[in-house]
């Protein structure tokens, strides 16, 4: 397949739904970027000002998201973007009756652009106004780290431990960013696409008490 | 919802007590009428299931003795725990192919069907058996001989299947 | 609001605890509840500091039964991970099952007839009955009332019966597709279900006539684990336990999916939010349950239950044996999966215990890049140290067992 560019398409004006009307009328420049798609409305946020976001998002009576409902990471590892091009793409084949592109390296996608490795993803949700959001803040891999939205909800507590944990994702100012599914001397992050699926962890020694006596033969 | 005799708590137990009496009593005048299906005792009684069941999935054997499968590989493909193994080799035949080895690992099959829903041939099926426990690891390692089953012995599961042939 | 005649769930320690501590020269005792303690429903390890029989200090470890479900679904094709979401909360799969089929569904643009919606509405319905007898049941027998148990896991069976015959397995059901169900309901099933159904209330009334009067079983329930409306929310606690506490959040009113908007169904709230009102609220829970599936075999149309989709949906076997073209189409759908547009969907169901989502990020090819489980247990376990805190040590059990964490749904 021929390494050409996709063609630079301009981007229709996006229509914007009305939970996303008020949303940028809120918080104005501190959405990077927003979509609706598949009923589904995204705000991409700086790392920086996630604190910020999430306060005005849960104290705005008009929009009020009081139930966070997951925090969660998305390892974009090796992939320029939110698979925006990549959607481009299909629908480019799709348009002139190719075979679809069936494995990754078929995709004739730009080179790895200068967005960072991952992107860390909060759902939320209105208990009384029933409207979801999906926030979105990219988080590079030499210096992952984001703040603890843990202060505004205590839900994200177990959540960002999760994302720690699976991730490596560092949530500053989180009470207590344990591991919580793995133990403790888990080496690496398993969800990251770079760990093996068959990886394999060193074994350790147990130390604890009656460590040094011999195991009973069988 | 519940009203609450929290005037005399005797009287919610006299309560509970009745209804357990009240099982009691209609479980033993069950039983002296003659209900015998209290408990299905295993081996000499087996449960009637329904014609649904999916049980271990075998290879359907013809009146020929040869099994039906062209060796394709779908259902070791669509196998989410991968536990088929199959070699092809070509046969004089009409179809051409056959499996050589035809493996399942038992102890790895989760009994989902998916095999089933993608074999093209009507070939691997799942049939009613569920009792499979060996003795050994080695023993739920089901080759091509210990699967094949004659296709008249699976014609419940072929016939509920044939219902959502035509969708 | 607390009602004043129940007793105050959450006695903090008179005065200073580290004082209270120095008079009485006794050290917390430190003890170690779980990883599998008979009296807790599920693998999980909460060790506790003891005063006396107060809990000063707690902290709740779970992933005793982590698999990797996550990863496992970023090898698999949308079609293989189906059999895995029954592993998620393994005492209501068919809910699991719709969940993710419907998040993926989501992410095609399929809609999905009427008489699979109907299909698919009794299957779920079907198990959060069952899922809510095995959490009371469950309960009741850790706080040693074991008869209301014999009787619920019998009514279960008579559920698991009705599973059984629409799917051929009763808790690996592996019943929902992309674009449909594995198979339609069979030609009886209506009058098989509907002496099962009834059958199964008497059951359940029966557990309720020695459950709810019972002095022993209230003093337990009552005012213990509680958690004020606020605290819940925050929290991100979803389900029974958020409805008990007063708050109507049930994502089938909220944002209705499959046929829930055209089906008459009432969303019980409690007002107490201790775990005798999460207790009532799956009473009730389970009773508008099965008027769901009566309205729904009253009201299930003909037609067909496979979205006509051949992007997804598996072509009919009898075109499959018969025709090139749909052999072919079935070859591609096996070996490549089906492919939908890049892009990321979030869908949720109201599951037994609350909100299950399904985030789905796809790159385009069969396989999902990421395919995230927002579990209910996970997030109603979350506040279990802040609940049981400062209560009683026997409180800690109907608390966990109100809670209803499922290991595979919560460790994942
Ligand atoms: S039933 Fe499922 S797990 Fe077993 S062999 Fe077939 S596809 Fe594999
Ligand atoms: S899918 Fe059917 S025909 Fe193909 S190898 Fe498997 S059993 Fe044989």
């Amino acid at each position: 397949m021929s390494a050409e560019k996709p063609e630079e398409k301009a981007p229709a004006a996006p229509e914007l739904s009305p939970l996303l009307e008020k949303v940028l009328a809120r918080l104005g420049d501190r959405v990077l970027a927003h979509r609706t798609a598949r009923g589904d409305d995204r705000i991409h946020v700086a790392r920086e000002r996630i604190l910020e976001v999430v306060r005005i998002l849960r104290d705005d009576p008009e929009l009020n998201f009081d139930l966070l409902l997951d925090v969660t990471a998305i390892d974009y590892f090796g992939q320029p973007d939110d698979f925006e091009t990549k959607l481009q793409v299909w629908d480019r084949n799709r348009a002139t009756m190719r075979r679809l592109p069936q494995r990754r390296h078929e995709l004739a996608l730009p080179p790895r652009g200068s967005e960072p490795r991952f992107a860390v993803v909060y759902h939320l949700t209105s208990t009384r106004l029933a409207h979801r959001l999906r926030i979105k803040c990219r988080v590079p891999e030499d210096d992952p780290k984001l703040a603890s939205v843990t202060p505004v909800w205590p839900a994200a507590n177990w959540l960002e431990r999760e994302t720690w944990d699976l991730y490596g994702i560092v949530f500053d100012g989180h009470p207590d960013l344990r591991r919580i599914y793995l133990y403790e001397e888990f080496v690496g992050h398993p969800l990251r696409k770079d760990y093996a699926k068959h990886g394999e962890q060193p074994i350790q020694e147990y130390v604890g008490p009656g460590a040094k006596e011999p195991r009973r033969p069988h | 919802m519940a009203t609450f005799s929290s005037a005399n708590p005797w009287i919610a137990i006299l309560k509970g007590l009745w209804v357990s009496i009240r099982h009691f009593f209609g479980n033993l005048g069950l039983f002296l009428r003659g209900r015998q299906d209290f408990a299905i005792h295993f081996p000499e009684q087996r449960l009637v299931q329904p014609p649904a069941l999916r049980g271990m999935p075998v290879l359907a054997q013809m009146a020929d003795g040869k099994e039906r499968c062209v060796a394709c590989g779908l259902c070791e493909w669509a196998c989410p725990t991968s536990c088929i193994t199959i070699y092809p080799a070509e046969t004089a035949d009409e179809v051409e192919r056959y499996p050589e080895i035809f493996d399942i690992d038992m102890s790895r099959c989760m009994f989902c069907g998916l095999c089933e829903e993608a074999c093209p041939e009507e070939a691997i099926i799942m049939s009613r058996q569920i009792e499979i426990a060996s003795y050994s690891r080695r023993g739920s390692l089901w080759h091509k001989a210990d699967l094949l089953v004659p296709v008249n012995q699976l014609k419940t599961r072929t016939d509920y299947l044939r219902r959502n042939y035509e969708r | 609001m607390l009602d004043p005649e129940r007793k105050n769930p959450a006695v903090p320690i008179e005065g200073n605890p580290a004082a209270a501590l120095e008079e009485l020269h006794t050290p917390p005792m430190r003890l170690q509840f779980g990883p599998s303690h008979p009296a807790t429903h599920g693998t999980v390890k909460i060790t506790l500091d003891l005063e006396g029989e107060q809990v000063v200090w707690s902290d709740v470890e779970v992933g005793y039964l982590h698999r990797g479900f996550e990863k496992e679904c970023e090898t698999g094709y949308y079609y293989q991970n189906i059999p895995y979401t029954d592993r998620l909360n393994y005492s209501s799969p068919i809910l699991n099952n719709t969940g993710y089929c419907m998040a993926v569904e989501k992410l095609f643009g399929i809609a999905t007839p009427e008489r699979c919606n109907y299909i698919r509405v009794i299957g779920c319905e079907l198990s959060r009955m069952a899922d809510h007898m095995l959490c009371i049941g469950a309960s009741a027998m850790e706080l040693a009332a074991f008869t209301p148990m014999l009787y619920l896991i019998e009514g279960r069976e008579l559920i698991l019966d009705m599973v059984d015959s629409l799917c051929g397995a009763r808790v690996t059901t592996n019943f929902v597709r992309i674009g449909g169900v594995s198979a339609d309901m069979p030609a009886n099933f209506a009058d098989f279900a509907r002496p099962r159904l009834d059958r199964a209330l008497k059951l359940f009334e029966d557990a309720d006539k020695l459950l709810t009067e019972n002095p022993v079983f209230r003093q337990r329930m009552e005012g213990t684990g509680y958690l004020s409306r606020e605290d819940l929310v925050a929290w991100g606690v979803t389900g029974p336990m958020l409805r008990a506490g007063g708050e109507p959040y049930d994502v089938r009113k909220v944002h209705p999916y499959l046929v829930y908007g055209e089906l008459d169904f009432d969303v019980p709230v409690g007002e107490h939010s201790d775990n005798f009102d999460r207790y009532l609220v799956r009473l009730e829970e389970f009773r508008q349950s099965r008027r769901l599936i009566l309205q729904c075999l009253e009201g299930i149309p003909d037609g067909p239950v496979d979205a006509d989709d051949p992007r997804v949906r598996w072509p009919g076997k009898g075109r499959v044996f018969n025709r090139m073209e749909e052999l072919i189409d079935q070859f591609k759908l096996v070996t490549e999966g089906g492919m939908p547009p890049a892009g990321e969907v979030y869908h949720a169901v109201e599951a037994a215990n609350g909100e299950l989502g399904f985030y789905i990020v796809s790159d385009g090819t069969g396989k999902p890049w990421k395919c995230r489980c927002r579990a209910p247990s996970f997030s109603n376990m979350s506040p279990l140290s802040k609940m049981i805190t400062g209560g009683q040590l026997a409180d800690v059990v109907p608390t966990f067992g109100m809670i209803n964490m499922i290991g595979g749904e919560c460790d994942r």
